[in-house]
């Protein structure tokens, strides 16, 4: 078979063991998908979302009720938002437990890091999108806390909101930075991101004189797995978007007020947990950064796992940093539960 | 070449029909752009048997969201509802503005008849002020029996009667110590149109304008009533009224226990003197809107504000009731009928009319100096003669009904 377009942005053959499902997950192949299911079905929806507060609520309702298909491209997105985030949450997770991260892999470990950055960023700027009443409180908590940062926190809340308050000028922001200025950013570093992989050597596995296994797959079994995985996971989604529609209430009309009880989207539920402890620059600023500063620094300050380790889950070699991640999760999960069960009456979670 | 990518391939193409198939279930969505507005409104896709609320209210002119609110583009019945005013009552006195107010509609001028919200925020009916100021005056919270307190507050700039007073507070029980008055507060706030109505079929009621104006058919709870009308029969004024008694010691209201099960007994308590048209009739035959929704001003208590006596259309031995011929096109009657066209009245007809000139257009001055009326909400016809020359002998100046139940009362 003469290889096509696709088949070339795959290596010619690849050990068989960095394409196993169970090692790797198929996490990293999954964030891929479905952020192109985002970038189409985003383009989609901008042909009907109007970024001004008088409309924006109103166009999403026009998208979701009126026009054909548009609830099922809207659901897409919101579903294929949402997983991202755990499927990026996966990838990372699946990286320190098998020990991947370790040279030469150390930078493309901060690149991946960067990009769920940014998809956090993405979901949160699309969450605001909404620009209903279930968005409200997020909306003008997450930015007060820009205000909390010493010296140049009133600057940055003007630079992000565009005014002393949430209004016309924050969701042009918000917008201009959803489908432009982050989906640049996510854009250069995933291509980034593959290149580095091919660079590295593929994905992280003994050296070839400490193999065990040397059998090898060639580019077609590779994208024949790869579209697999996209069938099966592309008919989950739709699935998940005809069954369970995306959240969307009445629209914002006063944006200053925070509006009822606290309710941050789901990815942002360990935040607003901490934020009931006390000061919100420390517990909504601070300790997140903090906590990104630990998992980037995980390549560089914890023991390198072994070479002949690769490949496999739990290595011995880097225990630590297991457990430190595994803290880290836990932590975050714990309080994201925590949050959730004290919200009366169960709000939508994004 | 391979089951399983002809197997994923089947699953995508599985779910994407049923995608399609359940889209293609979906209601066709019906779309109004009402004249008023200008703005699309999807509603009439689930509520196109709906009927019209009223002649003057169109739905292709005024739509569903003018008045009612909610998000005008959701085909999800929750969200559609989600942010309608006063639930399914945008006439509650708290949105009422909003729902039915407007320089173009109800809250516009007396001088063009439309004010009707202001003159019923500050009407009797809607704060109470006669009884919280009866009951403030009875315990000695208060000097004297004029109004101080309603059940909300209102004011009014311009007093053009001698009874008006500039404005009334919210009457807050919780600052009140008299246990009397405590009890009060806790028992007998149910009697205003934007109460809660007690519980029972014959209180049942919506609040607000539709208090009066949307007569309940069977309960409410059968189903929905979307209708506003002028034609209001006594049995929704006796939603409020001829229920029962307040019993002043316990400071409760009892209801009453008499099953009546014709109209001359439903009409009133058993011990009232009343004549036969006061049966007959139906509340607002006599009452006007004046009477009933206010003047404009905030009265102390409804003898301030309920004039119609006997007289009003049977004038005295010595004197004829007054009348008017309609000469202008635009008369006030003439809008009036209009809304409840039991009548047709012409320019060059003769009706009566009040003491202070409203007109009781649902009657008319007969060739032969008798007179007939119309029943508002019956279209019943009824004639009926002056007391002047008739063998009445009740001197002139006294004429309260009262004195004509002396002889003219209807014994049950």
């Amino acid at each position: 078979m003469r290889p096509n377009f696709f088949h070339h942005l795959h290596p010619p053959t690849i050990p068989a063991a960095q394409a196993r499902w169970r090692y790797t997950l198929g996490a990293g192949g999954l964030a891929i998908f479905l952020m192109l299911v985002l970038g189409v079905t985003g383009i989609l929806e901008m042909f009907y979302y109007i970024p001004t507060p008088d409309q924006a609520g109103l166009s999403i309702q026009t998208i979701t009720y009126q026009v054909p298909f548009g609830a099922l491209v809207r659901n897409l997105h919101f579903w294929a938002a949402q997983l991202l985030l755990i499927v990026i949450a996966v990838h990372l997770v699946r990286v320190v437990f098998t020990g991947a991260y370790a040279p030469p892999r150390r930078f493309n470990y901060l690149l991946g890091l960067a990009l769920f950055v940014i998809a956090i960023l993405l979901d949160f700027t699309g969450y605001v999108l909404r620009w209903d009443i279930g968005v409200q409180w997020a909306l003008v908590v997450g930015t007060n806390l820009i205000k909390t940062i010493p010296w140049i926190g009133s600057e940055l809340y003007i630079i992000l909101t565009g005014s002393t308050q949430p209004g016309i000028a924050t969701l042009i922001r918000f917008y201009a930075w959803h489908i432009f200025g982050l989906m640049l950013g996510a854009a250069i570093l995933l291509v980034w991101h593959i290149f580095r992989v091919r660079r590295d050597g593929g994905i992280a596995i003994p050296p070839p004189a400490l193999r065990t296994d040397n059998k090898r797959i060639t580019r077609y079994e590779l994208v024949r797995r790869e579209v697999l995985a996209m069938l099966f996971s592309g008919a989950a989604l739709i699935l998940l978007a005809i069954f369970l529609p995306a959240p969307l209430d009445e629209p914002i009309t006063q944006t200053a007020e925070v509006l009822g009880e606290a309710r941050a989207p789901w990815f942002f539920l360990w935040i607003q947990q901490m934020l009931k402890w006390g000061d919100p620059f420390f517990w909504g600023v601070v300790v997140p950064v903090l906590l990104l500063v630990l998992l980037a620094l995980i390549p560089y300050i914890f023991p390198k796992p072994a070479d002949r380790e690769l490949g496999r889950w739990f290595p011995k070699s880097n225990r630590l940093a297991q457990v430190t991640l595994a803290v880290i999760v836990l932590v975050v999960i714990i309080l994201s539960i925590v949050a959730r069960l004290s919200m009366p009456g169960g709000p939508s979670a994004s | 070449m391979n089951r399983s990518l002809l197997l994923g391939s089947g699953a995508l193409l599985l779910v994407l029909v049923l995608a399609w198939w359940l889209t293609s279930r979906q209601p066709k969505p019906v779309l109004l752009i009402p004249t008023l507005t200008g703005k699309p409104e999807y509603c009439l896709t689930c509520h196109s048997d709906l009927a019209q609320i009223s002649p003057s209210h169109p739905v292709k002119t005024f739509g569903c969201v003018i008045c009612h609110g909610g998000d005008a583009l959701a085909l999800n019945a929750d969200q559609a509802h989600s942010s309608m005013r006063g639930g399914a009552n945008p006439s509650d006195l708290s949105v009422v503005q909003q729902s039915c107010g407007g320089g173009n509609c109800h809250s516009g001028t007396a001088a063009d008849n439309s004010d009707h919200i202001q003159r019923v925020m500050g009407s009797v009916q809607s704060t109470y002020a006669g009884a919280i100021s009866t009951m403030l005056y009875t315990f000695g919270a208060e000097p004297d029996l004029t109004a101080r307190f309603g059940i909300h507050a209102v004011s009014d700039d311009v007093i053009t009667t001698k009874t008006g007073v500039p404005a009334l507070k919210v009457f807050d029980p919780a600052t009140e110590t008299n246990p009397f008055i405590k009890e009060f507060a806790t028992n007998c706030l149910d009697c205003h149109i934007n109460a809660k109505p007690l519980t029972g079929q014959p209180f049942d009621r919506l609040t607000g304008c539709a208090a009066c104006h949307t007569p309940k058919i069977d309960s409410f709870s059968k189903g929905q009533i979307h209708k506003l009308t002028t034609a209001i029969p006594y049995t929704q004024c006796n939603t409020c009224h001829n229920q029962g008694n307040y019993d002043l010691r316990t400071m409760t209201f009892v209801q009453r226990t008499d099953q009546p099960t014709d109209r001359l007994h439903n009409y009133y308590q058993p011990i009232a003197q009343f004549t036969k048209c006061e049966y007959t009739l139906d509340c607002v035959d006599c009452h006007t809107r004046t009477e009933a929704m206010g003047d404009g001003d905030i009265h102390s208590n409804e003898t301030q504000i309920q004039y119609i006596q006997c007289q009003t259309c049977h004038g005295t031995p010595s004197q004829l009731p007054q009348t008017k011929t309609l000469t202008d096109p635009n008369d006030i009657a003439f809008r009036l009928a209009l809304l409840n066209p039991i009548v047709d009245p012409k320019v060059g007809d003769t009706i009566l009319v009040t003491d202070k000139g409203e007109p009781l257009w649902n009657t008319r001055v007969l060739p032969d100096g008798t007179y007939q009326l119309v029943g508002k909400a019956t279209g019943q016809v009824f004639t009926f003669r002056p007391v002047m020359g008739s063998g009445c002998t009740q001197i002139g100046t006294d004429q309260s009904s009262a004195y004509c139940h002396t002889c003219h009362s209807v014994q049950r």
